[in-house]
């Protein structure tokens, strides 16, 4: 491995053992990323952390060898270089803007989606619904639940599974997550708590 | 030989010098000069609150009026420091409460202020004006509240990006009836909701108010409302520009902006509908800042807002803006001095946007003023960055973010060093300069070569070996901040030039190869400078000597070893039992 022009190893101060030579980089850019992960894993860093700087170049050198493997790039810490404040601002502007959320059916082997951002009450929204599945007497469902073969639930912003209809229009748009219409015979009493049998 | 100057004279003269610098040349001088120069001087700058001790600064200038501190190191913005590292804001405002109760301003960068402080500040200063903030941390909304309803003199409030811990929209009620000297007021990083009439009343009883930046909860009912109350404000950050389109909302914003007939900056815009942006083209043709760097808009609804703007001087956007738009902006912003163009995705996903380096290209050939740039593109070339370099000469920032680590020119395959090249030999006044994409040592040699008048530099994923690192410390004479992450350079040419570190203010190296033996001995030659070693992983004494540390933050100070590090931070002060005899073995 050709060594670079200056002569410097000749000033250079050795701190580790005579004839350690673990230092030596090539110009070339694969070369680089493998040596990379030599010393890394030589200093026994290799760490899950996701908060450890080292790591990210770990995980950079061992797995980046050919440039386009996009799964691995967002593990580097503060990469690329956005401050803290306007990552906080994007991420919390993705979780409010109202899209498309997933509609499940029971005994229906597919799934939809709807526009929630578009839709603008729960009258519309089961209008929807009903084209979506087939005429099913959705839009009752909603206006007296208690009478009707299925109940179309939501799961909010925290993962707890609620009844669609309880609370105004506007806070059950920004915090659905999807919806799924049941059949009432499932469960009563789903109310606020997560009901294993709907996962 | 001629009489010397009576202090008075020179006091006279003096009063004439704002700046800094020159303050600090005249305070080298002679004795006289100095003491001179040191009781005339109302505002302080000190670049890193470590460098200096507040005891030294209080005591030095007896009629400060105006303090402004930077904490922590710039990569921190980008999560590389770990939280408790320092820059607390305490021990300062401690000492300025007892000595310098006559203290106005105080501004503070990337530092820690609690409550308690906030509260100490509203307590002490008896003609307290103003207060601001960026990038901090550590205080919740009772702090300000603390400020807000004691500080009777208040004129300044600014809270930018920091990040607060929100107890609720309170805090701003607090401000009392009888406060109207309020001139610029910023709670644009704050969530809460304020209460939308005492903000009102707050705006209808200052007359003076010229910056109002509110926070993304109040709506553009409440926006109409403000502005038809201060017609006279010439920076507005709007807060959330979004709800169902209705002609007569529409209608009433468009007249409200309309008045604003002072309107020179405008931001915030955060959630903005495309429907309403007309309402703001009555204002467009006068304003010379715009920041829609949180506004979603895409093309072609941009169109229409940056046609209007001919007078723009800045530029904040996000890369939805494209190369189409960025044409708009080079046909019709003549007077453009800064750009800077975020990522709209943050994370390292597929960026699938039509932003190309010639968007900045084009904006470079046709905006003679152009001098600041900040760019995150996807990929870049040798071409487009002579190009640049060609038309602008006078280019005095340049940043640029190549968003993939180690992309080469995406034409030519080659590493980006020649494109830096003509950078760093065509801009001669170029002070601050961000590398990215492949970058071999060459880069490095010429930025030492030519970037004689760059103060900072960072450098990311760039260099092959210790050569890079041998450059820019022997040859960037100008450099006073160099910032490193992920580059394979070694000791050897750190230890090489140990002394340049003593002519910067800091320098910070994180996933380098850069050694815990080398700290020590740069930490016994040098003593000037504070050598920590950052390492929440392992304490540095119980590897061997050779193997790398995570991180290195090296500054000069005056004050000595800190007396404040969290248990991750090491220096040799703190085992000076430690020593560096066991190098000799070796």
């Amino acid at each position: 491995m050709a060594k670079e022009g200056l002569g410097i190893e000749i000033t250079e101060l050795r701190l580790g053992l005579p004839g350690d030579n673990n230092r030596e980089r090539s110009v070339c850019g694969s070369n680089k990323k493998r040596a990379f992960s030599e010393t890394m894993s030589s200093s026994s860093l290799a760490t899950k952390d996701e908060n450890s700087v080292v790591s990210s170049a770990n995980i950079l050198a061992n797995k980046v060898e050919d440039d386009s493997s996009p799964a691995v790039k967002s593990q580097v810490v503060g990469w690329p270089p956005v401050c803290s404040y306007r990552r906080k601002k994007k991420n919390e502007e993705a979780t409010k803007a109202i899209g498309y959320v997933k509609v499940s059916m029971d005994g229906v082997p597919y799934l939809r989606k709807i526009d929630l951002g578009s839709s603008h009450g729960y009258t519309h929204l089961a209008t929807v619904l009903e084209d979506l599945f087939g005429c099913l007497g959705l839009g009752v469902v909603l206006k007296k639940g208690e009478m009707c073969e299925y109940v179309i639930i939501y799961e909010d912003k925290d993962g707890d599974w609620m009844l669609v209809g309880d609370v105004p229009w506007q806070m059950f748009r920004e915090s659905c997550k999807r919806l799924r219409i049941v059949k009432r015979s499932c469960g009563t009493g789903f109310g606020l708590q997560r009901d294993s049998s709907f996962e | 030989m001629g009489l010397p100057l009576p202090s008075k004279v020179l006091e006279h003269i003096l009063s004439f010098i704002d700046s800094n610098e020159d303050r600090n040349s005249v305070s080298l001088v002679c004795k006289s000069w100095f003491d001179t120069e040191r009781r005339t001087r109302k505002r302080v700058f000190v670049g890193n609150c470590y460098s200096v001790s507040p005891v030294t600064v209080s005591r030095r200038f007896p009629k400060m009026r105006s303090l402004t501190l930077k904490g922590k190191p710039h990569f921190a913005d980008y999560n590389l420091v770990p939280d408790g590292w320092g820059g607390y804001a305490w021990p300062w405002i401690e000492v300025l409460a007892k000595k310098n109760p006559l203290l106005e301003e105080i501004r503070l960068k990337r530092m820690v202020i609690t409550d308690e402080c906030l509260e100490m500040i509203a307590a002490s200063f008896k003609e307290f004006k103003a207060l601001v903030l960026v990038s901090c941390e550590g205080f919740t909304t009772d702090g300000i509240a603390a400020i807000a309803a004691t500080c009777r003199n208040l004129e300044v409030l600014e809270l930018r990006e920091c990040i607060v811990e929100d107890l609720g929209g309170d805090w701003l009620s607090y401000f009392p009836e009888s406060l109207t000297s309020l001139v610029s007021l910023d709670f644009s990083c704050l969530d809460s909701e304020v209460k939308l009439s005492d903000l009102e009343r707050l705006v209808s009883r200052s007359p003076n108010l010229k910056s109002l930046k509110l926070n993304r909860a109040v709506t553009l009912e409440g926006l109409e409302s403000l502005l038809r109350r201060a017609p006279q404000l010439t920076d507005l950050g709007t807060g959330s520009f979004s709800a169902e389109f209705e002609p007569e909302m529409f209608s009433k914003l468009s007249k409200a902006f309309a008045e604003c007939k002072q309107l020179k900056s405008l931001s915030g815009l955060w959630d903005v509908i495309p429907e309403y942006l007309p309402a703001l083209y009555s204002v467009c043709p006068g304003l010379t800042s715009l920041n829609l760097s949180y506004a979603t808009v895409r093309m072609p609804d941009l169109v229409g807002i940056l046609r209007r703007c001919w007078k723009l001087q800045k530029l904040w956007v996000m890369d939805l803006i494209e190369d189409k738009g960025l044409q708009t902006v080079a046909m019709r912003c003549k007077d453009l001095r800064e750009l800077r163009v975020f990522p709209s995705e943050p994370d390292l996903d597929d960026v699938s946007v039509a932003l190309t380096e010639e968007g900045l290209v084009t904006v470079s050939r046709s905006c003679r003023k152009l001098e600041s740039i900040l760019y995150f593109c996807v990929q870049f070339t040798n071409a487009a960055l002579v190009t640049i370099s060609r038309y602008r000469p006078n280019i005095k920032c340049f940043r640029l973010c190549v968003i993939e680590p180690f992309a080469p020119d995406h034409i030519t395959r080659e590493p980006l060093d020649e494109g830096f090249r003509a950078i760093v030999e065509g801009c001669k006044d170029l002070r601050r300069l961000s590398v990215s994409g492949l970058l071999t040592d060459k880069a490095f040699e010429y930025i030492g070569k030519h970037a004689k008048k760059v103060r900072m530099l960072s450098i990311a994923f760039a260099g092959d070996s210790d050569l890079m690192l041998h450059h820019l410390l022997s040859g960037c004479e100008g450099l006073k901040k160099l910032e490193i992450r992920d580059c394979p350079f070694g000791d050897s040419a750190l230890l090489e030039h140990a002394a340049k570190l003593e002519t910067m203010r800091s320098l910070w190296m994180s996933s380098c190869f850069v050694s815990f033996g080398a700290c020590k001995v740069l930490s016994q030659k040098l003593p000037k400078l504070n050598v920590e070693v950052i390492d929440e992983m392992y304490p540095p004494e119980s590897r061997p000597e050779n193997s790398p540390v995570e991180r290195i933050y090296i500054y000069r100070t005056l004050a000595g070893p800190r007396l404040d590090m969290p248990e991750f931070v090491w220096t040799i002060h703190k085992n000076p039992e430690v020593g560096v005899s066991n190098l000799a073995i070796k």
